[in-house]
């Protein structure tokens, strides 16, 4: 019904299969959007947020699909800046998880404000003091960046590549890549780089506050490189959801080791300078400002020890272990294990660092404060899962994601 | 031009590409941005010319003087009103609210007529005849004694004109609500023989002893006290608090003293016994100008020696001991009793045993002491006119003796089925069925009256078991005569004015009453002579009224009297403690006390949205009332903090929610007052918790026949 | 007018005496009369009450009878930020710019009709001294009648918070300058809720000018931020750097304690080296 869009010699299910599946994502698709009509007519009071919770799910939604959608960035970088060639066979799906990611980002942040229709004072009103203000530029350059990077991957579709005009465009714009990629990975650095800096610079927030170098704390850099290092694991998480669910093999296996020893020696890394900050912010930052460590984790019904350990040693230190050493690399199984604890870990960083951050009584006299999403909140926020779906399976089924694939098919 | 598809695609992105660049698209997004700027349903206030009046605000004895501002005629904020006596610029959060009072939409805003448990707008004239109707036809019948009329204070003008309705018409049904007050002035003339008021001079005493006194809860003239308390520091004066909790007149005393309840009598008498034992006290005006001194010496220092009451009141030998060398030994200390607020007449004996501190220190009409100060009479009233009827029916005794309301309400709920001592009541400046104890029993009390009357602006848990409303004005659109400042020394007498409205077909109260009086025609029409309230009050004031129609007010001198009574104890001498709270101790180990929150108003008029927001939610969570208890007496209760529990009383039972704070005894658990109101279309106040008054039932004082309950027993289970 | 006057700007501030607060609330509701601040039917989510002064309930933490309670009444603090340069926790991180330092009177503003409800302010203040529209203002028909045309009521999902009743402060301005003086007097600009005050215990001022009250209460250090020299006196959370114009006192060393946070054994130490300084 649809093969004339099929890229030629592609094996994909059937039309009506293939529209029920979209049926099902568009319905939960429809749910969030009904919660976000409701939040833009009736206002922010369809939500559980509050005074004391100014930032709840949705700025950790935000972060989180910033985070994971790093892969796209520190891909491209790899690939065009460092010359990586094999990641050409996965490139694509990190650029449309990118695209998926970033706008589903600008979508909730249009949603989380109380003055939609004003969003736009961020760009006019700039206060370059903020790093919200950084966030928001950097932000929308790279989107737009990501865009000029999918464009050429749309450009490939069976039919529009017939027409000469996007044919050449698309050509043409393969060939000046690398600029852009290079740009987008600087752009990207950035904004991880602010968005670890909108907790950072919360100097009456003891939780977020770090010391840092020049106008940056060190969140700006531990979530520059956190996203680049737990980005890829997710990129792997989708190709493996992919492998899973078409029961096809698409990028080779050399490709996928490659990612995810880069991402392990990343995790690696990152994990040692998180320890690193983290005893810092315990011993000295914290301390100055004459709380303990404990304080941050005790007399609550929710934040303890073990969401730190969870975050740094088993979606950290054990991704990391289980990515570096090849052994336990090339266990399939163990691979699945640790790309899917490192976008968990990425998850949970960001989560503490937006409601842990203002759950923490900071005055002497103040408590915790706990919070409970609306249901309007949880749809929106599973909205874009279900946007993601519908964009994944449409680009899967109607654009070459994966070069490898009929290569792979073929060679079964 | 041949359209194919690719200029198609081309023209569609450059028409795009245009659209977005033109100014139109920026235009827009500015527009955009600027209609979120002047959303047409947020307001914009209207502006003018600022102006400021001046009057007295009446919604609490404290009788605070006010500046309205102004602005186009149109009054948009209260404040306190800078060099008047009372306050002095101060104001308390429900003054300051008096204008969501005013513009209140819920406000009654016409007579109304209940027909068939259906409310049914009328005319003034036609809801004065019906009333006027009643009047006349019990008065034909020879039963004028059972019309009643319940008052919130019987000073003033206006309650003067009330109090002449009934005489004129031919009761003695004449009730205003107790008050700590009132049991003072029986005091006074019990062990001083005399007639007056009592006044506290505490801006300049040294040392307080306060017996559970609620300066800071909103006792007396409050924003007065606030000014006192705040000098304390600076003048050295000492704050010593005897209560069972840690209120916030607890927590800014220099002292706590956490006596068990109801052991206060006790703890006074025992600080009198060392002051006699060890020579403390004033001979002079104690013991050789003081009557029946000796035998009074004898009952404490036998009886109540501290090592004697510790038990009692869990307070030990040596702080007693303290506290009397501290009382004894200040220049001008002074004792003080009526628990919380005032709100209640409180036991005469309390009282007593708390006075006989005063006199032994004899403090009495000095400066920073105890003042008894004459009523000044200043009001000249025509003399009525009394027919028949009027002399018969006022022959009869009032259906409530001592002119206590519970005595009344009482009366109503034993009179037989055949019975009805009151078949006609009007209600003015009262909520009896919401700051009454036992509100339950008072509320089925009404209903057996054939017909009630309220004068309320509001309608309140009385006025909506009404069968007719006369609404009044309220405070900001009428002017009145004030005789106030509760309990202080500072006596200031005042003219209120309008300054707002009327916004509704509402009355002058002064007004209502003589048009009222005039509808039921003969001897009762001849007794009320003006044509006006107006009138009324111009002539009733005579020569005062003059000045304060010049000045707006009157400051009597703040010289102690210069008389000073002596004392007999004689009251003392047969001391058998107050009268213990409702309840069996099994049934119900522990003890249900109210407890008086600044920001909630306890009287007949609810608290505003603005005073309902600063509640914390220790007090009101949603609609739930909480109640306060120690950690030890939820566990011994088993209730949980946060959790709903039901407390039962021997009169009632509520759910509540359970808030837990270490400052207060283990053993009693404290509920909020003000709030269980029924407060008709006002969902600000309105249905939010539970009037405590439900709980408490009424113990009459056997001295003094007026309520004296503070608590009850009571016991908490989960829910 | 003073800002070209170099180095005279005001640096307007509050003392709040808490050892005379009665925690009776007026300066609460003097605030939201003044400045047309909405309520709704429920106001027991203290967490979505929009209250720009609160007034806090301290305790000691003791058991019956050695409780002891205070009530601490919290304004917006109008941070002076690290260093006292204008870099409030909030201003800093607004980015639109809708709430500003002002260098000519340290007062920080709130400029609602810029604002579109990010809510990184609110996350920046430790105080919780920022509250979020999340409802459109409605007062019960008739009642919008009282509102004062000085403030404009702000519309759904925007920060509102105290502004030292700035209204007040341009009109004493405004003032002073039809009548061609250079500087307003002290009791020219009072707040709303200092004037409110039964007990006395909130005072206002220049913490520039040795001649007012605010600065004879604390003796703030130039030197330092504005550290509070009176012994008595302490800023909430003065650790962290955020340099709060409102200022407490009280004699009450717990209550001072509650200020800040200490880590066990340290406010022991610091309060004998305070003994110490206090020697010469
Ligand atoms: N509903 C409604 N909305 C309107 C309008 C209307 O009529 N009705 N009018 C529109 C118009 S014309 C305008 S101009 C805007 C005005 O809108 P805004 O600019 O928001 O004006 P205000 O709300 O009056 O004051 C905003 C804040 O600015 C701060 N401020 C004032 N002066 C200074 C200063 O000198 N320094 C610093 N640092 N802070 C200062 C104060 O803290 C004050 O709280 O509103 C627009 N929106
Ligand atoms: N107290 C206080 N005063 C303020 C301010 C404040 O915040 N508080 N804000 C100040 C600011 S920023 C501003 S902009 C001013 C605004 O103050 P003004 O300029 O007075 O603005 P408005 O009162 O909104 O409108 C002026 C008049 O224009 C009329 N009008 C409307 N449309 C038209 C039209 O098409 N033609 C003509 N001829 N008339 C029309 C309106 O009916 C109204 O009577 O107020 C300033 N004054
Ligand atoms: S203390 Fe009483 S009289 Fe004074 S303002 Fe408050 S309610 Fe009115
Ligand atoms: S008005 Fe004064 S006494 Fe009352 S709570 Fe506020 S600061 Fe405290
Ligand atoms: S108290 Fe909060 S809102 Fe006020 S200036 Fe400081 S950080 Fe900003
Ligand atoms: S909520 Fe408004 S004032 Fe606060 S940071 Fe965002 S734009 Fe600025
Ligand atoms: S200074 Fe003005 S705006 Fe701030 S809390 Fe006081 S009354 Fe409210």
């Amino acid at each position: 019904m649809d093969s004339a869009l099929i890229p030629e010699g592609a094996r994909r299910c059937p039309f009506p299969v293939f529209a029920a599946g979209i049926a099902v994502a568009s319905a939960v698709l429809l749910w969030g959007v009904y919660a976000m009509g409701l939040v833009w007519i009736k206002g922010l009071n369809q939500t559980n947020m509050n005074d004391y919770y100014g930032f709840a799910l949705w700025i950790w939604a935000d972060l989180a699909v910033i985070a994971i959608g790093g892969g796209a960035f520190f891909t491209g970088l790899l690939r065009y800046v460092f010359g990586i060639d094999e990641l050409k066979h996965i490139i694509n799906l990190a650029v449309v998880i990118g695209v998926i990611c970033y706008s589903s980002a600008l979508l909730i942040l249009a949603i989380d404000i109380g003055q939609p229709l004003r969003g736009w004072f961020i760009f006019w009103h700039a206060n370059v003091h903020s790093m919200l203000t950084e966030v928001a530029f950097c932000l929308s350059l790279y989107f737009s960046v990501l865009i000029i990077e999918f464009i050429p991957l749309v450009l490939e579709n069976r039919q529009l590549d017939k027409v000469p005009f996007f044919h050449n465009l698309g050509h043409n714009m393969h060939g000046i890549m690398a600029v852009f990629a290079a740009t987008g990975a600087f752009l990207s650095c950035f904004h991880q780089g602010s968005l670890g800096g909108v907790a950072g610079v919360l100097y009456g927030r003891p939780f977020a506050f770090r010391e840092g170098l020049l106008i940056w704390p060190w969140t700006f850099f531990l979530f520059t490189w956190s996203a680049a290092a737990y980005g890829p694991c997710f990129t792997l998480t989708v190709c493996k959801i992919f492998e899973g669910v078409t029961r096809k093999k698409l990028v080779k296996d050399n490709v996928v080791d490659l990612l995810a020893k880069i991402s392990g020696w990343m995790i690696a890394t990152y994990i040692i300078a998180k320890i690193i900050d983290t005893i810092y912010w315990a011993g000295v930052t914290v301390s100055d400002m004459g709380f303990s460590f404990m304080h941050f984790y005790s007399d609550n019904a929710f934040y303890g020890v073990w969401i730190l350990f969870t975050e740094i040693v088993i979606c950290g230190i054990v991704p990391a272990i289980l990515l570096t050493v090849k052994r336990f690399r090339e266990d399939k199984k163990l691979l699945i294990l640790a790309i899917v604890l490192g976008t968990i870990g990425v998850c949970i960083n960001r989560w503490v660092m937006v409601l842990q951050v203002v759950a923490v009584p900071v005055m002497s006299f103040d408590t915790w404060a706990l919070y409970i999403p609306s249901w309007q909140e949880v749809a929106t926020t599973i909205l874009p899962i279900a946007y993601g779906i519908i964009v994944l399976s449409l680009a899967y089924r109607y654009l070459p994601m994966f070069p490898q694939e009929q290569e792979l098919y073929d060679a079964k | 031009m041949k359209i194919d598809r690719r200029s198609f695609l081309g023209l569609g992105l450059g028409a795009a590409a245009g659209v977005a660049a033109s100014p139109m698209t920026w235009k827009l997004t500015d527009d955009i941005s600027i209609w979120t700027q002047n959303w047409p349903w947020t307001p914009v206030p209207r502006d003018g010319e600022v102006t400021f009046d001046n009057t007295v605000c009446t919604l609490c004895p404290g009788n605070c003087g006010i500046s309205v501002r102004k602005i186009a005629g149109r009054a948009v904020k209260i404040e306190g009103r800078g060099g008047y006596p009372v306050n002095d610029g101060g104001v308390c959060l429900h003054g300051i609210s008096a204008l969501q009072y005013l513009y209140d939409p819920s406000r009654i805003k016409s007579p109304m007529v209940k027909k068939r448990d259906a409310w049914k707008t009328v005319s003034w004239d036609e809801g004065l005849a019906l009333a006027a109707e009643k009047i006349k036809s019990l008065r034909d019948l020879g039963r004028a004694n059972t019309i009643a009329c319940v008052a919130g204070s019987g000073e003033g003008t206006i309650a003067g004109l009330y109090r002449r309705l009934l005489m004129a018409a031919g009761s003695q049904n004449f009730y205003t609500m107790d008050s700590m007050d009132k049991t003072w002035k029986m005091l006074i003339a019990e062990m001083h023989g005399f007639d007056g008021t009592a006044g506290f001079d505490i801006e300049s005493s040294d040392y307080l002893l306060s017996f559970g006194t609620g300066f800071i809860e909103g006792w007396g003239s409050p924003v007065g006290n606030f000014m006192a308390n705040s000098s304390r520091k600076d003048r050295n004066a000492k704050l010593v608090q005897v209560e069972y909790r840690l209120s916030s007149t607890a927590a800014a005393a220099d002292q706590w003293i956490p006596a068990k309840p109801g052991s206060e009598a006790d703890l006074a008498l025992s600080i009198c016994s060392v002051m006699i034992t060890e020579n403390l006290y004033d001979k002079d005006y104690a013991e050789k100008s003081g009557k029946n001194f000796d035998d009074f010496a004898k009952l404490v220092t036998e009886k109540y020696a501290p090592e004697l009451i510790t038990r009692t009141t869990g307070i030990d030998v040596p702080k007693i001991k303290s506290l009397a060398a501290g009382f004894a030994r200040a220049k001008a200390p002074l004792a003080i009793a009526g628990r919380g607020r005032g709100d209640a007449a409180g036991s005469m004996m309390e009282f007593a045993a708390v006075h006989a501190l005063n006199c032994l220190a004899g403090n009495i009409n000095k400066k920073g002491g105890f003042w008894m100060t004459k009523d000044a009479d200043t009001m000249i009233w025509p003399s009525l006119v009394m027919d028949d009827a009027a002399a018969k029916g006022y022959a009869k005794a009032a259906a409530g003796p001592g002119g206590s309301p519970d005595r009344l309400f009482d009366a109503l709920t034993s009179a037989g089925e055949d019975e009805t001592p009151v078949e006609m009541l009007m209600v003015y400046n009262a909520n009896p069925c919401h700051t009454l104890h036992d509100a339950g029993t008072v509320r089925s009390a009404i209903e057996k009256i054939p017909f009630v009357v309220s004068f309320s602006p509001y309608m309140d848990d009385t006025a909506r078991l009404a069968d007719l409303v006369l609404p009044t004005h309220m405070f900001l659109e009428m002017g009145e005569d004030i005789h106030g400042c509760a309990s202080s020394v500072k006596k200031v007498t005042a003219l209120s004015k309008p300054v707002a409205g009327p916004l509704f077909d509402t009355r002058h109260p002064g007004d209502a009453v003589i048009m009222l009086a005039k509808a039921v025609d003969g001897s009762v029409r001849a007794s009320f002579p003006w044509e006006s309230y107006e009138v009324a009050i111009s002539e009733v004031m005579g020569d005062t009224w003059d000045i304060l129609a010049k000045d707006g007010y009157i400051k009597c001198a703040s010289q102690p009297p210069a008389f000073r009574p002596g004392v007999d104890f004689k009251l003392l001498v047969g001391y058998d403690g107050p009268p213990a709270p409702l309840g069996d101790k099994k049934k119900f180990p522990l003890i249900l006390v109210e407890m008086d929150h600044m920001r909630l108003t306890s009287g007949a008029v609810a608290s505003s949205p603005f005073a309902v927001k600063t509640v914390p939610d220790t007090i009101l969570k949603d609609n739930d009332i909480l109640v306060e208890m120690n950690p030890e007496t939820a566990r011994q209760t088993g209730v949980s903090p946060g959790r709903m529990a039901v407390v039962e009383t021997p009169v009632g039972s509520a759910r509540v929610k359970v808030n837990i704070f270490d400052g207060i005894m283990p053993g009693v658990i404290a509920m909020p007052g003000g709030l269980g109101h029924f407060g008709g279309d006002n969902r600000y106040i309105g249905g939010k918790g539970v009037n405590v008054n439900e709980l408490i039932g009424p113990v009459i004082d056997p001295v003094s026949g007026l309520d004296a309950a503070w608590g009850i027993r009571a016991r908490i289970s989960r829910a | 007018m003073t800002k070209d006057n170099h180095g005279k700007a005001y640096k307007f501030g509050m003392v709040i005496d808490l050892d005379k607060c009665t925690g009776c609330g007026s300066c609460m509701v003097a605030c939201m009369s003044e400045n047309n601040v909405p309520f709704k039917e429920n106001e027991t989510d203290k967490k979505d009450s929009l209250t720009w002064m609160t007034v806090y309930k301290l305790t000691n933490g003791k058991p019956f009878p050695d409780t002891d309670i205070c009530y601490m009444p919290r304004p917006c603090m109008h941070c002076g930020g690290k260093g006292d340069h204008g870099h409030s926790p909030c201003v800093s991180v607004c980015p639109a710019t809708a709430t500003d330092y002002g260098y000519d009177t340290g007062i920080v503003s709130q400029i609602y009709t810029r604002c579109f409800g990010c809510r990184y302010c609110m996350v920046s203040c430790p105080y919780h001294a920022r509250y979020f529209n999340w409802w459109d203002p409605k007062w019960p028909p008739g009642m919008e009648e009282y509102l004062s045309p000085d403030v404009s009521p702000r519309m759904r999902g925007v920060v509102e918070k105290c502004t030292f009743c700035y209204h007040r402060y341009q009109e004493a301005r405004d003032r002073a300058y039809y009548e061609k003086r250079d500087t307003i007097a002290e009791d020219e600009y009072q707040t709303a809720c200092t004037q409110a005050c039964p007990a006395g215990a909130i005072t206002f001022g220049d913490l520039n000018n040795p001649d007012h009250e605010v600065y004879k209460l604390v003796k703030p250090d130039p030197h330092n931020c504005g550290r509070p020299r009176d012994p008595k006196a302490f800023r909430v959370l003065e650790r962290l750097q955020t340099n709060p114009k409102v200022y407490y006192i009280s004699e009450r060393e717990w209550v001072r304690k509650a200020g800040d946070n200490y880590r066990k054994g340290e406010w022991d130490k610091k309060n004998m080296l305070t003994k110490a300084d206090g020697q010469h």
